[in-house]
């Protein structure tokens, strides 16, 4: 479903991303972790060239990403994508929102544009604020319209990054119950996140990533409980409070 | 053109000086910059009296100024050359009555500026002054305006921009400057219409973007020095 | 009381028309200059490095040349250049509110492309990220979710420049469009009674600045953003 081949990235002389050769299968959850400054995010973002890359391929299902003349905007219909910062459209309700990108890209009717939005406002529990507008959401409720958004795409993959780190605590289970749903049901996910439970509780492989390299990946169990990498060791002992 | 700046290239500069008063684009730099220059007091008045503690004076100073905002220069000039000297019972010099109608004009845009760079002031300046037992008056002397007029300098500059374009109305009531050059020029001419508004509408143009530039690089060293920077 | 002016219906029929003329040259130069602005600021936030320097060099030209030179510029020089038969046609149909408006129009367009410009780049680059994420293109990007959001974080200065376009309109006077100010004049050179029809006018001009400051205002109120 989605590989890196190579991945090289440098801002200037500083390399942020050195060779990054790793798979994503159909269905896999992934947890991409590591202490910050580590390129996660700026790994997540070159998949949808929200960040371009030196050298190396990106390949979703079967193609190029940063192939010269590619579809760009028909790659990230494709490809879902949840922010840090939610970044809802604030002029629009949350209804419009996930009805707004249907509509411009795939050009289906506002009739059934607005009965998908319904039903995907449902299944992340928040039907009753469709015509609430962002700026009358709480954090843990923006995301989740946020990730209602992307799902009104039918994307077969979803990046999420970090999106738990900007919410209040008392938020962050709602979120990520969603994001557990999704999981069971088989969407493949690629998450750059802290959120260690969620991690043990679906995710099928981690991912540790430090100074722009994957230095380990296993199972969340094998991960959690015997880390082999001695800076996975110490990221973990750092981060269990 | 070349052959229109060539001929006529002095009058548009400086009119029929020395055979005459003085015009073209010499007066109307001189008309905008007396008229900056005489508004300033009267703009510091209206942007003090428009923070004034007093509601009364507030009230009545922001009247002045919304409402001479509300009218178009044009009859602005209009009201000083064919109004106010039936007041006085004596034709005035178009050139003063200009003068006047900027001056008055630019009270209320300028007195908006004063206004708005000490209300951007840190409200923690009026209370330290205050509090050190500094009246209302010596706060503002020594503390407020200082600060705020001189965070105001590219603001007021871009003001003397504004009025050096706001001069060229002064053609409707035959004052000797730039534009009344030019159709002077014209109605010599007849014949080139096009390239005498051309040439008139780029010298403007340098004149102004010149003044710009200059505004940008002042703004530039002001941001660098800006005194109270809200924390 | 029948002494006043405004007790005469030839002088009211007058200023009325003149009402309706400045109206009309207003209503109509600002929805030309609203959309020509829209698509100066997408043409220089999106266009390649010419349309750029032709939107740049558009717009100080018409910021530092004087609003009353511009129409003199269209009104006395363009038809200079025009085929006579253009010429003729443009001055059977009102050529001066033709060429006022297209004056008008391009001025003000120049400061609200400005005004929309410094709104686009107050969003947080989050917006086009997620618009872009979504597979939608530039093109609606700017459209749904850039152009609608600049245009309300402009909404103080976009307010300011229309009242200033709206006081603009009287500068077509000069070349001799029937305006409000026209009339006033040509009541006042009738009469003589300088003072009052001065001051009618003033009311008027007054009244319907203060209207568009107040429907700014309230436009202001109604659609501010916040921020996530």
């Amino acid at each position: 479903m989605l590989e890196f081949v190579h991945i090289q990235k440098s801002y200037g002389a500083m390399p942020v991303l050195s060779d990054i050769s790793e798979r994503v299968e159909a269905g896999e959850v992934v947890v991409v972790c590591g202490p910050s400054g580590s390129g996660k995010s700026t790994l997540i973002r070159t998949v949808n060239r929200l960040e371009s890359i030196d050298s190396g391929q990106i390949i979703v299902n079967g193609q190029d990403v940063h192939a010269a003349g590619q579809d760009i905007n028909g790659l990230r219909a494709g490809i879902g994508f949840v922010f840090q910062q939610f970044n809802l459209f604030p002029h629009c309700s949350a209804l419009e929102n996930v009805m707004m990108a249907p509509m411009s890209v795939y050009g289906v009717t506002r009739a059934e544009a607005r009965e998908q939005a319904l039903e995907l406002l449902a299944r992340v529990g928040l039907e009753h604020k469709s015509p609430c507008f962002p700026a009358e959401l709480s954090g843990g409720q923006q995301q989740r319209v946020a990730i209602a958004r992307t799902l009104a795409m039918k994307p077969p993959l979803i990046l999420f990054d970090e999106p738990t780190s900007a919410l209040d605590p008392e938020m962050v289970g709602e979120v990520l119950s969603v994001m557990k749903d999704l999981a069971r049901q088989g969407m493949t996910m690629v998450c750059v996140t802290h959120e260690m439970g969620f991690a043990r509780e679906v995710a099928d492989k981690v991912w540790f990533l430090d100074a722009g390299r994957v230095l380990e990946r296993a199972t969340p169990e094998a991960f959690f409980t015997t880390p082999q990498h001695p800076r996975a060791q110490k990221f973990l002992s750092d981060t269990q409070r | 053109m070349l052959e229109i700046l060539n001929n006529y290239g002095l009058i548009l500069l400086i009119g029929e000086y020395p055979h005459g008063p003085l015009g073209g684009l010499a007066m109307t730099l001189i008309l905008a910059a007396s008229a900056l220059l005489l508004s300033f007091p009267l703009a510091i008045l209206v942007g003090i009296a428009r923070t004034a503690p007093l509601i009364a004076v507030a009230r009545l100073a922001a009247l002045y100024a919304n409402t001479i905002r509300g009218l178009p220069l044009l009859l602005l000039v209009f009201w000083a050359y064919f109004a106010v000297p039936m007041l006085f019972g004596k034709s005035i010099n178009a050139t003063v009555v200009m003068l006047g109608a900027l001056i008055v004009y630019e009270s209320a845009y300028l007195g908006e500026i004063v206004r708005a760079g000490i209300v951007s002031l840190p409200r923690g300046q009026q209370e330290a002054a205050r509090t050190l037992g500094m009246g209302y008056w010596t706060t503002l002397r020594k503390v407020i305006l200082p600060q705020a007029l001189y965070n105001m300098i590219p603001s007021m500059m871009n003001q003397f921009v504004v009025v050096v374009k706001n001069t060229s109305l002064a053609y409707v009531i035959g004052v000797d400057e730039l534009t009344n050059a030019a159709y002077q020029v014209n109605s010599q001419l007849l014949t080139k219409p096009f390239e005498v508004y051309a040439l008139l509408a780029m010298t403007y143009f340098v004149v102004c973007f010149l003044l710009s530039r200059s505004v940008e690089a002042v703004e530039r060293r002001i941001t660098r020095n800006r005194r109270s920077r809200p924390s | 009381m029948k002494d006043l002016l405004l007790a005469n219906p030839d002088y009211v029929t007058l200023l009325l028309h003149g009402l309706g003329v400045t109206a009309r040259l207003f209503a109509v130069s600002w929805i030309l200059a609203m959309l020509l602005a829209s698509l100066l600021t997408a043409i220089r936030s999106a266009g390649g490095r010419v349309g750029r320097s032709v939107v740049a060099i558009f717009v100080e030209y018409h910021r530092n040349v004087p609003g009353l030179v511009q129409i003199f510029v269209w009104y006395f020089g363009v038809p200079q250049l025009l085929p006579t038969s253009v010429q003729r046609w443009i001055n059977h149909h009102n050529g001066e509110f033709f060429l006022s408006c297209i004056a008008l129009t391009l001025y003000a367009a120049a400061y609200m492309s400005e005004d929309l410009r410094s709104g686009l780049r107050s969003l947080p680059r989050g917006q086009a990220e997620a618009a872009r994420s979504l597979g939608m293109s530039y093109g609606q990007t700017l459209r749904h979710i850039l152009l609608p959001q600049a245009v309300r974080a402009s909404l103080p200065p976009l307010v300011n420049q229309t009242l200033a376009l709206f006081k603009a309109t009287s500068l077509a006077m000069t070349v001799g469009v029937a305006d409000m100010m026209h009339a006033t004049r040509q009541i006042e050179n009738e009469t003589y009674r300088t003072f009052e029809a001065f001051f009618i006018v003033s009311v008027a001009y007054v009244l319907m600045s203060w209207l568009i400051m107040g429907v700014g205002a309230y436009a202001g109120r109604r659609f501010s953003t916040a921020r996530n």
